[in-house]
C-alpha cells in the first residue's frame, strides 16, 4: 500500500505537493533523549546546600571577626590607657623642679654669666666667672609659713634674782663633776670622730 | 443498662445542640476573639506606634558617646604644660553593695588608695543607686581594681568615663594656664581659670556618638550602626618656654622672699618678635593640686594686677620727648633740690643744685629732671605718646580678666597729673603693658602687641588671637629709640647710673629701675609702701630679649636697683645663654651724665 500510494497521488499534483511529501516522510522515529536528572539535581541541590553552608560560614566568620574586634577593641583601650599613664610617668619625670633638683644634687649649679666657646677658634666670649654655690639660685620650695597666730612675737621679760641661785649652780656642779656612764662613752666616741 | 444507655444519649444530644447552633456560637467566639486582637492592633499601632518601635530598636541597641580628647596646651618647644588622660571613676549601685560594704571597702581602699571609712559609709548610702567611690583614677588601674572585685564576688562596682587632666610642671605657668576642676558627671570638663577658660571651646573638641546592634556583648555585623565620629580638641601652643618660665618663677621667689616682699612678677618677651617667653607671677599655685591654695591665686597676676609703675615710665615719657624733637640725650638741665610745683617735687636723694643731661636725669632717674623736660610737651602730647605705647588699653593676649590700667583722660589730664605721669605715678598698668611698652625702644621704636598663643587660636567669645594677629605699629622714631637706648645704658654704670646690680657681665645692657610709691587698698592713698621695678633689654645694640621684673611692697628697704635688678641680670643671663645669645663685643655708651 505504501507503494502504491504516491503513484496514485502523482497524477494529481497539488500545492506544495513536495513539502506535503516530505512532511508526511519526516515522521521520524520516536527518540527518547532522556536528559540525565541525577547531574541536575544535584547541582541544584549542592548549590542550595553550598548556598546555605556558605551563608553559615560566612556568617560564623563574621561573628568570629565580630569577637576578636571587640576583644581587640579592649585591648586597645587598655594599651593606650597603659601608654598613656607611661608618657605621664615619663612626664612628672621631666618636670623642671624634678630635673633642677636632681641636678643639684650632683653638684651643678646654675652659672652666673654666660660665656661661649667657639669651637673652631677657640676663642672664649662672654666674662668668664666661675660658677658658685653663692652665685646660685635657690630652687627648693620654701617651707610653708606658719600663720601670724601661731607665731606670736616672743615675749621679753627681765628675770629676777632668783633667790636659791647657789643650790643651782652646786646642783650643775655636781653634774659636770660626775659626768653618767653614757655621757662619757658619748664624749670618747665624738672624740674619736674628730681625730 | 438500657434506661441509663438512653438517659447518656439525650444528655450528649442536648449538650451539643443543633450543629448551626453550635456553628454560631463558635463563629461569635472566634469574632469576639478576633476583634480583641483588632483592639490590640489598633492599640499597638494607632496609638504611639513609634514608642513601641523604639522600645523594639532599643533592646540589644547601645548607644555611647565617643568622647574628644581635649587638646593639649603646649610651651613653644612642644613641651606639655596641661595634657589630657583617659581616666575613669569608680561608682558603687549601694543597693547591690551594702551587704558586703565592709570586704568591698577594705578591698578598694588598698587598691585605689582611697578612705576606708568614707568608702564604707558610702557603699551603705540607703535608697541610692550611684555613688561615686574614686574619681579620675587611670584608666588602667580602675578597670584592673573592678576586676579583681568581680572576681572575688563582690558585685555592683562599675566604671564611667572620668578624663583626668595632668600639669606635669605643676606650678610652672599656672597662673597663665590655668587649670580644670573635677569633671562634670557627665565627665564634662569644667574650666576655672587661665587658658583653660579662654580656650575652653577650642580646646574641648566635639563628642561624637555610635550606635550599633549588640548580641552577648558583640557587635552584630552588618546590624544597624550610625557612627558619628569625635572631633578632637587642637592643641594649643603658648610662646611660653617651660624651663625659662620655671627659672623666672624660681628666681621670682627667691627675690620676693628675700626682699620680705608681697608679691612680684617678671615678664620675658623676645624683642623682635613680642612672643612672651615667660610670665611669672610670685605667689602662685599648683595647677595639678589647686585646692591646696587661695583661690584669690587663680589668676595671671601680671595681667589682672595694675600698679603704678614709678620711674621705668622715665623711658616712656623721655624717648616721646626726643621723638617730639624737643631735646636729645645730650640736652642740658639744672636741677634744682626741689621743685615746687602745686606741690614740691623731691628727688629720692638729697641734692642741691646739680647739672644733668638729659641721660643723666634718666640714669640718675631724677623726678625733678624730668618734669623739668616733661614741661617742654605740648598739652596732650604725652597722652597720645602714651596711648600709643600701649598704656591704659588691655593687650588682649588671651587671658581673662585682664586689667586694662589707668591712664588718666580728658578733665582728669590736668598739668598738675601730667607732672607726675612724667615720673610714672598717677597711672596705672599691668605688667605685661608696661613689658611691651618697654620693648618699643627695644625693637627700634615699634611697638609690637605681645602675645601668648603660637599661631593663631580661637578664644570662646570668638576673638582670634595669637602670633598670626600681632601688629606693629611705630611710635617713636628709630632715632629716638637709640638715643634712648644709649641713656638707658647708663642706668647699668657703676658710676654714672643706679642699677649696677642689673649689669650681665659681657654684655651691653640697657635698663631702667623704678620705685614707685603704692596705693594702699585700705584708704585708696599711697600708704607708705613701694613697687620696685627693673626693665630693659640685651644686648643694647642689637636687642634680643625684653625683661621686666616687678616686686610689691619690699620690707628690706631696697629700691628698684638692689631688689629687681639683681634679679634681672640673673634671668637676663640665663635667658641670653639659653638662647646661644653671644655678647656683641662692642663698648658700652659713654654718653655724658653732668656737665
Amino acid at each position: 500500500m505504501s507503494s502504491t500510494a504516491p503513484q496514485r497521488f502523482s497524477r494529481l499534483p497539488r500545492i506544495a505537493e513536495a513539502a506535503v511529501a516530505r512532511a508526511r516522510l519526516t515522521v521520524v522515529p520516536r527518540r527518547r533523549t532522556r536528559a540525565p536528572r541525577v547531574p541536575f539535581v544535584t547541582l541544584v541541590s549542592v548549590i542550595l546546600l553550598g548556598g546555605v553552608v556558605g551563608l553559615l560560614l560566612f556568617n560564623t566568620s563574621m561573628q568570629q571577626a565580630s569577637f576578636a574586634a571587640t576583644a581587640l577593641e579592649e585591648q586597645a583601650t587598655d594599651l593606650s590607657a597603659r601608654e598613656q599613664t607611661l608618657q605621664i610617668e615619663l612626664e612628672r619625670l621631666r618636670d623642671p623642679q624634678r630635673v633642677a633638683e636632681a641636678a643639684k644634687r650632683q653638684g651643678l649649679v646654675i652659672p652666673a654669666a654666660p660665656a661661649f666657646l667657639d669651637l673652631d677658634t677657640g676663642r672664649i666670649t662672654g666674662e668668664v666667672q666661675p660658677a658658685t654655690r653663692e652665685s646660685d639660685t635657690p630652687i627648693a620650695t620654701p617651707p610653708p609659713t606658719r600663720p601670724a597666730e601661731l607665731d606670736p612675737e616672743p615675749i621679753h621679760r627681765t628675770a629676777r634674782q632668783p633667790n636659791h641661785a647657789r643650790g643651782g649652780v652646786a646642783d650643775r656642779g655636781d653634774r659636770q663633776q660626775t659626768p653618767t656612764l653614757g655621757e662619757q662613752r658619748e664624749h670618747t666616741r665624738d672624740d674619736r670622730r674628730r681625730r | 443498662m438500657r434506661p441509663s444507655g438512653n438517659g447518656r444519649q439525650r444528655r450528649r444530644g442536648s449538650l451539643r445542640g443543633s450543629p448551626v447552633f453550635r456553628l454560631r456560637v463558635g463563629l461569635l467566639l472566634i469574632a469576639m476573639v478576633f476583634s480583641l486582637f483588632a483592639a490590640r492592633l489598633v492599640q499597638l499601632q494607632g496609638v504611639d506606634p513609634d514608642s513601641y518601635a523604639q522600645m523594639a530598636a532599643d533592646e540589644g541597641t547601645v548607644d555611647v558617646v565617643l568622647p574628644a580628647t581635649r587638646g593639649d596646651i603646649l610651651d613653644r618647644n612642644g613641651e606639655p604644660l596641661a595634657d589630657s588622660v583617659d581616666g575613669l571613676m569608680v561608682v558603687a549601685d549601694p543597693k547591690m553593695t551594702a551587704e558586703q560594704a565592709p570586704e568591698i571597702a577594705r578591698f578598694l581602699s588598698k587598691k585605689l588608695d582611697i578612705d576606708y571609712f568614707d568608702t564604707l559609709q558610702r557603699l551603705r548610702v540607703p535608697d541610692s543607686r550611684f555613688q561615686y567611690l574614686a574619681r579620675q583614677v587611670p584608666a588602667t588601674l580602675a578597670k584592673k581594681a573592678v576586676q579583681e572585685a568581680e572576681e572575688r564576688g563582690f558585685e555592683g562596682l562599675s566604671t564611667r568615663r572620668d578624663p583626668v587632666r595632668e600639669y606635669p610642671a605643676r606650678d610652672v605657668a599656672a597662673n597663665i594656664v590655668g587649670f580644670l576642676g573635677t569633671p562634670r558627671k557627665n565627665g564634662a570638663a569644667r574650666a576655672l581659670a587661665g587658658l583653660e577658660d579662654t580656650f575652653n571651646s577650642f580646646l574641648a573638641g566635639r563628642d561624637g556618638r555610635a550606635r550599633y546592634r549588640v548580641g552577648a556583648g558583640n557587635r552584630i555585623p552588618l546590624g544597624d550602626a550610625t557612627v558619628t565620629e569625635a572631633v578632637d580638641g587642637e592643641d594649643l601652643t603658648t610662646t611660653l618656654d617651660r624651663d625659662l618660665q620655671w627659672y623666672a618663677q624660681r628666681v621670682l621667689r627667691q627675690t620676693v622672699l628675700g626682699a620680705r616682699a608681697d608679691s612680684g612678677h617678671a615678664v620675658i618677651m623676645d624683642s623682635r618678635t613680642g612672643e612672651l617667653l615667660t610670665v611669672a607671677d610670685y605667689p602662685t599655685y599648683d595647677a595639678s593640686n589647686p585646692y591646696e591654695y587661695d583661690d584669690d591665686l587663680y589668676k595671671a597676676a601680671a595681667l589682672t594686677n595694675v600698679y603704678e609703675p614709678g620711674s621705668v615710665e622715665k623711658v616712656l615719657t623721655l624717648s616721646s620727648l626726643i621723638d617730639a624733637g624737643k631735646v636729645t640725650n645730650r640736652t642740658r638741665f639744672e636741677v634744682p633740690g626741689v621743685l615746687v610745683k602745686d606741690r614740691p617735687i623731691h628727688d629720692y636723694w638729697e641734692h642741691g643744685p646739680i647739672r644733668l643731661t638729659l641721660a643723666g636725669i634718666l640714669a640718675k632717674s631724677s623726678n625733678i629732671g624730668t618734669v623739668l623736660a616733661g614741661d617742654h610737651f605740648r598739652r596732650g602730647q604725652l597722652r597720645s605718646y602714651l596711648t600709643a605705647f600701649g598704656l591704659g588699653k588691655r593687650t588682649g593676649i588671651g587671658i581673662g580678666g585682664e586689667s586694662k590700667g589707668r591712664l588718666p583722660k580728658g578733665d582728669q589730664w590736668t598739668p598738675q597729673t601730667e607732672d607726675r605721669i612724667d615720673f610714672g605715678q598717677g597711672l596705672a598698668v599691668n605688667a605685661v603693658q608696661m613689658a611691651a611698652a618697654v620693648n618699643t625702644i627695644a625693637n627700634g621704636g615699634v611697638r609690637i602687641d605681645p602675645s601668648i598663643i603660637k599661631g593663631s587660636a580661637s578664644m570662646d567669645d570668638g576673638t582670634e588671637v595669637g602670633t598670626d594677629h600681632v601688629r606693629r605699629h611705630r611710635v617713636i622714631s628709630e632715632e629716638a629709640a637709640r638715643q634712648t637706648t644709649a641713656m638707658m645704658e647708663r642706668v647699668i654704670d657703676p658710676e654714672a647710673g643706679v642699677a649696677p646690680g642689673a649689669a650681665v657681665p659681657g654684655y651691653r645692657v640697657a635698663g631702667k629701675t623704678g620705685t614707685a610709691q603704692r596705693v594702699g587698698s585700705a584708704c585708696g592713698c599711697y600708704d607708705g609702701t613701694f613697687t620696685v621695678s627693673f626693665a630693659g633689654f640685651a644686648p643694647a645694640d642689637d636687642p634680643r630679649f625684653t625683661i621686666y621684673v616687678v616686686v610689691h611692697n619690699p620690707r628690706n628697704g631696697g629700691g628698684g636697683g638692689s631688689v629687681a635688678g639683681p634679679a634681672f641680670s640673673k634671668l637676663m643671663g640665663y635667658t641670653l645663654r639659653r638662647y646661644g645669645v653671644p655678647p656683641t663685643g662692642t663698648r658700652p655708651s659713654r654718653i655724658p651724665v653732668e656737665w
